[in-house]
């Protein structure tokens, strides 16, 4: 079928089946890497994308089911110069084996997006879907904090 | 793992061709909204659809609003947007109080609650919520159009009245002031399954719903709590009577998640302080919605 | 009496400029951007076949038979593979384990076939094709039961297995090893003991849980050579397994490359060889071709190493005064149906489970048994968190039966340098005095809080850990070092960057040396034709270990820029020294020799001729005061452990008194680094550990059914923290007493973080509710269960 879509600013047109899962098409045909496999049931929240601005779990999502849409991964929006958030998770060292941490960098943007100054409570909400075994979340939760505060350390 | 068994899909811009197909296809149809159940079924091989049916872009699917006292709410309505709502925090909180308590955000705004009650698992977080309200599920089929009170509408396990050849359109839920109260009995403060879950509703003159959740096969309503709570103003004495029928109002099982009798326990404990938050709020005091009270 | 260390390690003089602090790491960059690759985000073609493999659904059965046929003839399908085309046995210290399952099939999930195909979705149905027979059989699911005298043996063959000779398996039954610590005289000790507790403590399995999932591409290419890319820990053990096992057919180890870019986490499961043989193989039989085989998560949960099961049977006696004067410890460990990696787990418990107190009368028992169960392997803590959970529960008890307070009675027995370990060796320098006082002190020890909310009740607990790396005692690092052009730095060592912040940690070292910024030095993940040896990167060991090669490195760099410097401008090695990337020299404080001028293209003299050229060097560590001689009898006679970390861990619940739910206030662990050479990133191990260990004793909860199936191999129902599920307040601590032989004084850190937090919230849900839980996991239903039972007694 044909699926037509944008990712990271880039127009793509590609022939999918129905059954091909929209994170396995953007990391094999795309080439896409930073959309993770941890558990593809759409619990880890290491595949997360953004999808007309808001998180979406692309493990969980039909390829052909974007026809028409936006995805924005971490590559698009590191793309023009890092974030500050990004920024702040460099200098915070907040992250340790880098696998949860597209995911994570995903959804801290999204909150940020939508609740310039999150409290503690929201940023745990917001990220309460990206399991990171590695760092107790305590870092990224402080990096996310400090971005919200409006200015960087 | 890939989805391993291949299927057709197709996406209808009109109702009356989503139900056509529906009607005409000769093999076995899922339909297809948020994904978040069906896509993670169709990779365990846990259903094995000939065709998938993606009403995404059937119009008139997506409304979420206040039509004089009446609720009216898109069968494509996400968790998330009726988290963002101002009218469903207004009129219906406990919808928004029960749509934070809905797995993560990535899958929230993706997840629709009719697809959850469609799911219809004993622990759809929607079900004691629509039933402690005074809901009714609108679908259309090749005959027309059908109202199902929300009361017909969960039939057995996994299993609801909609048929093979309707879809579910919108809810309509039929307001008047309330305090209502959702308690989700999980493993931890993360995301999780309900163990166990109660949906109360209370409005002015001691009239209350209580529902339960993930303790039968299906979410239930209690009419003979209701009845015993009827009338009259909630105190201790009230509370432990009420409590005390718990348990031959429920029937939870032992599984791998939690014990039946733990479940009857917390279930318990949790009508007693849903109960307390429910009348509270009714009064505009008690804990803000959202709080979580187990 | 003082241990001696052979080796003193570089001490700097002066200040230092790049150990202590906490550098920004350098591969953080690759990991906020989306740039770090992993295994499964390498590109390899359009030829990339994908393997699927096929599981056993019984524990324990004989295969009768197995039809591949029709898989054989299906769309896509290159290749099908079954134990027929590889029966060979190979295994990490004892050589029990088969590629393909032979005869029998011994756990559920344990690979029966595979399947190679030109898509994956082609692998995954043509693999549902293959059809087995078993004859099914009754399946040994406990330790006790697979140690009674009327057993099935699982492995028959045992006593002819091959085995490292520390290991003492016990032929003709299902005991794969057997350590034994025998010392002073237990029995008297006990006899004379003037309070004496005895109980049974009940810890389960764990899963690892590492977000990346298991995965490796491997080719054989037309000229014979096998590459494999591989999420691994450990490199070189894995080309060196691979070796092993596929030996057979011809190969060795400079026929075998493993490439392994970052690691999305290990925590001990991606050590040793589990599911990269099979990758490994199956490429053996499409030359040319590369194959991915990445496991989903559930395979992830059972058919990888698991964090064995275990039930501890203890004894310990003490004086009025509070002094412990004997410990009886026996465990019987639930290890699985191959115990190749497994028994070192038992092994290295039998060791140390006394726990870091002064003991001398001591009679332990650490066995390794064989069940019907998923292979148990390594996993963070290697066996302490499993031992600690009892030892730690029974201190506080014995603590308040004799009427001393928790804090004191672990003071006064603490293990201090010199005292004399449980076999036979001498305990090195460490804080754990320190660090106990500091833990005391960041939860208000001795202060009853009382809960705000009538709900609720708050309880305080304390527990103490310690670990030493358990390795071969002639486990090996090396590190190559070169120059470039503009003064920068490309280290090779064979660590692993696990998440732990390895690279960054061996960087700051060479700079520290070198004077040259960490910005400007790149450790590069691991090629094993290109880099140099190390054994594993487990164990906690590599900061030591890893570190003295790369700080010899760094200091034999430094001698070959000396010895340039002099042989072109005269000056005495001694007189020379490094600082903001230059050579400066402390009897000409003119002298300033910019490294970026010459440690590539060398200095030229005044005669037009050039001396130098490009600046080289390596360094490698092995221990050569370590030994696995030990009496099979008694343990006594080796010194096996290179040196011990020490800490404590306290805690501040509180807890709902109707509901059992936990919150834990506050959480405090001091650890003993001997030298912190990043804060920041011990910080993140104590954080990250932390809330790895309280997971396993609050959330955590692997269920088996009666025909030894994992009932919950999925994140929804094997529930790991999220960002909601942690302390509200984590307060670390970093004791420094220095390792002698360490560099800059580093020990090791990355396990201990786990090791007291099972304990320590046994020990403060007794001191909120007076209810003791001697079994894993304390759930909140456990808990509530627990009070709900107290309140109708």
């Amino acid at each position: 079928m044909d699926l037509k879509l944008k990712v990271n600013g880039e127009d793509w047109a590609l022939d999918v089946a129905p059954a091909d899962v929209l994170l396995d098409v953007l990391r094999e045909r795309i080439g896409v890497k930073s959309p993770k496999i941890g558990c593809e049931r759409g619990d880890c929240g290491s595949c997360t994308i953004l999808m007309d601005g808001r998180t979406v779990r692309s493990c969980l999502v039909l390829a052909i089911e974007v026809d028409g849409h936006e995805i924005t991964t971490v590559e698009g929006i590191s793309y023009e110069g890092f974030s500050e958030l990004q920024n702040l998770f460099l200098q915070n060292n907040s992250f340790q084996c880098g696998f949860c941490a597209p995911g994570i960098v995903l959804a801290a943007t999204e909150l940020l997006d939508h609740n310039p100054n999150p409290t503690r409570h929201d940023v745990q909400e917001a990220l309460a879907g990206n399991l990171c075994r590695c760092t107790g979340y305590e870092p990224i939760i402080e990096a996310v904090l400090a971005a919200g505060d409006g200015g960087s350390e | 793992m890939v989805i391993a068994r291949e299927f057709d899909y197709q996406r209808p811009d009109t109702l009356a061709k989503a139900i056509q197909i529906l009607e005409e296809y000769p093999g076995s149809v899922r339909l297809l909204a948020g994904g978040t159940d069906l896509v993670a079924w169709l990779r365990d091989d846990a259903v094995a659809p000939d065709l998938v049916v993606d009403i995404k872009d059937v119009p008139g699917l997506h409304a979420l609003e206040l039509e004089g006292e009446t609720l009216h709410i898109g069968s494509l309505v996400t968790f998330t947007e009726l988290i963002e709502s101002e009218l469903v925090r207004e009129h219906a909180p406990l919808l928004a109080e029960m749509a934070e308590t809905v797995a993560s955000q990535g899958i929230r705004n993706r997840a629709t609650m009719v697809g959850n009650i469609c799911s219809a698992v004993p622990s759809c977080d929607a079900g004691p919520v629509l039933l402690a309200y005074d809901t009714t599920v609108h679908v259309v089929g090749p005959d027309g159009e059908r109202s199902i009170d929300i009361n017909d509408w969960f039939v057995g396990l996994r299993q609801t009245a909609r048929t093979d050849e309707e879809v579910v359109t919108h809810l309509t839920i039929a307001l008047r002031p309330h305090g209502g109260v959702y308690v989700k009995l999980m493993r931890y403060a993360g995301e999780d399954l309900a163990q166990a879950a109660v949906g109360i509703v209370v409005y002015p003159g001691d009239e209350y719903r209580v529902a339960f959740g993930a303790v039968a096969p299906t979410p239930i309503r209690s009419i003979r709590i209701e009845e015993a709570l009827r009338g009259r103003p909630l105190d201790e004495s009230l509370i432990t009577d009420v409590v005390s029928m718990v348990r031959s109002e429920i029937s939870p099982i032992t599984d791998m998640r939690a014990s039946a009798e733990y479940r009857a326990r917390m279930t318990e404990v949790m009508l007693k302080r849903g109960l307390m938050a429910a009348t509270e709020r009714l009064a505009g005091t008690g804990p803000a919605y959202g709080t979580r009270l187990i | 009496m003082t241990t001696e260390f052979p080796f003193e390690a570089e001490t700097a003089d002066g200040d230092l400029t790049s150990v202590g602090t906490s550098a920004v790491r350098i591969d953080g960059l690759d990991k906020i951007s989306g740039a770090a690759q992993f295994v499964d985000d390498i590109d390899f073609g359009p030829g990339l076949l994908y393997a699927a493999i096929v599981e056993s659904p019984y524990a324990y059965a004989r295969i009768l038979s197995i039809d591949t046929a029709e898989a054989e003839a299906a769309k896509g399908v290159v290749r099908v593979a079954t134990g027929k085309d590889f029966p060979y046995k190979f295994g990490m210290y004892m050589e029990d384990r088969y590629i393909f399952a032979q005869d029998y099939v011994r756990f559920v999930g344990e690979q029966v076939a595979g399947v190679v195909a030109r898509s994956h979705r082609e692998a995954v149905q043509a693999a549902k094709l293959i059809s087995v027979e078993y004859e099914v059989l009754t399946p040994l699911l406990d330790p006790r039961s697979a140690v009674a005298d009327d057993a099935d043996l699982i492995h028959p063959d045992l006593d002819d297995y091959t085995h490292v000779p520390w290991f003492f398996p016990q032929a003709d039954t299902n005991i794969a090893h057997w350590r034994k610590i025998r010392k002073g005289d237990t029995k008297k000790a006990f006899a004379e003991a003037d309070y004496i507790l005895e109980d049974t403590y009940r810890v389960p399995r764990y899963a690892h849980c590492a977000i990346e999932p298991h995965v490796t591409v491997s080719k054989l290419d037309y000229a014979d050579r096998l590459t494999v890319w591989t999420a691994s820990q450990s490199p070189h053990t894995q080309r060196h397994l691979f070796a092993e096992a596929l030996a057979p057919l011809g190969f060795s180890h400079k026929d075998v490359r493993v490439i392994t870019p970052y690691v999305g986490g290990g925590f001990g499961g991606k050590a040793g060889v589990s599911m990269e043989i099979l990758g490994a193989a199956m490429a053996t039989l499409v030359k040319g071709r590369p194959v991915k085989l990445r496991w989903t998560r559930e395979q992830e949960f059972y058919n990888t190493y698991q964090r064995q099961g275990v039930v501890a049977e203890l004894k310990v006696g003490v004086k009025n005064d509070g002094t412990i004067t004997a410990v009886e410890h026996k465990l019987y460990w639930d290890a699985g149906a191959y115990v190749e990696y497994g028994a070192n787990v038992v092994n290295a418990a039998g060791l140390s489970a006394t726990g870091p107190y002064r003991v001398p009368n001591i009679t332990n028992d650490s066995l390794c048994i064989y069940t019907n169960l998923p292979p148990g392997g390594p996993y963070r803590g290697f066996g302490y968190s499993e031992f600690h959970f009892g030892l730690e529960s029974h201190m506080d008890r014995i603590a308040e039966a004799i009427g001393m307070d928790a804090v004191e009675f672990r003071r006064k027995n603490a293990i201090v340098e010199g005292d004399e370990l449980a076999y036979g060796a001498h305990m090195n320098p460490s804080g754990m005095i320190e660090a106990i006082d500091r833990t005391a002190a960041a939860i208000d020890w001795g202060v009853e809080e009382k809960s705000d909310n009538p709900n609720t009740v708050i309880g305080k607990g304390i527990a103490l850990f310690w670990k030493a790396p358990a390795m071969p005692p002639n486990s090996s690092s090396a590190s190559f070092l070169k120059f470039n052009e503009d003064g920068s730095i490309n280290i090779s060592v064979s660590g692993m960057e696990l998440g732990q912040g390895y690279l960054t940690v061996m960087a700051q070292i060479a700079s520290e040396v070198l004077s040259v910024p960490v910005g400007k030095i790149r450790v590069e993940t691991p090629d094993t034709d290109r880099n140099p040896y190390e054994w594993q990167t487990v164990a906690s060991h590599v900061t030591w270990s890893s570190g003295l090669a790369v700080e010899k490195a760094a200091i034999e760099a430094r001698g070959k820029i000396f010895d340039v410097i002099h042989q072109v401008y005269g000056y005495e090695d001694d007189s020379l020294y490094l600082e903001d990337e230059a050579v400066k020299c402390k009897t000409d404080p003119e002298f300033s020799k910019p490294l970026r001028e010459f440690v590539i293209d060398g200095i030229q003299t005044e005669d037009g001729t050039w001396r130098g050229g490009p600046i080289i060097a390596s360094g490698k560590f092995m221990p050569e005061f370590t030994n696995a001689n030990s009496d099979p009898e008694t343990g006594q006679g080796g010194h096996p452990n290179v040196h011990y970390t020490v800490g404590a861990t306290g805690v501040v619940l509180e807890i709902d008194k109707d509901t059992g739910r936990i919150w834990v206030r506050k959480a405090a662990l001091a650890v003993d680094a001997g030298r912190a050479i990043n804060p920041d990133l011990v910080n993140g191990q104590i954080t990250g550990g932390l809330v790895q260990g309280l997971a396993t004793v609050l959330y955590e909860d692997m269920r088996f059914d009666e025909g030894g199936k994992m009932m919950n191999p999925t994140f929804t129902d094997y529930k790991i923290p999220t960002a909601f599920d942690i302390p509200d307040e984590i307060i670390p601590i970093i004791v420094e007493v220095p390792q002698p032989d360490g560099p800059f004084g580093a020990r090791g850190v990355g396990e201990h973080t786990m090791i007291g937090a099972a304990p320590v919230i046994a020990n403060a849900v007794y001191n909120a509710l007076g209810v003791r839980i001697t079994s894993m996991p304390i759930t909140q239903e456990k808990v509530a269960m627990a009070i709900f039972e107290k309140s109708e007694n």
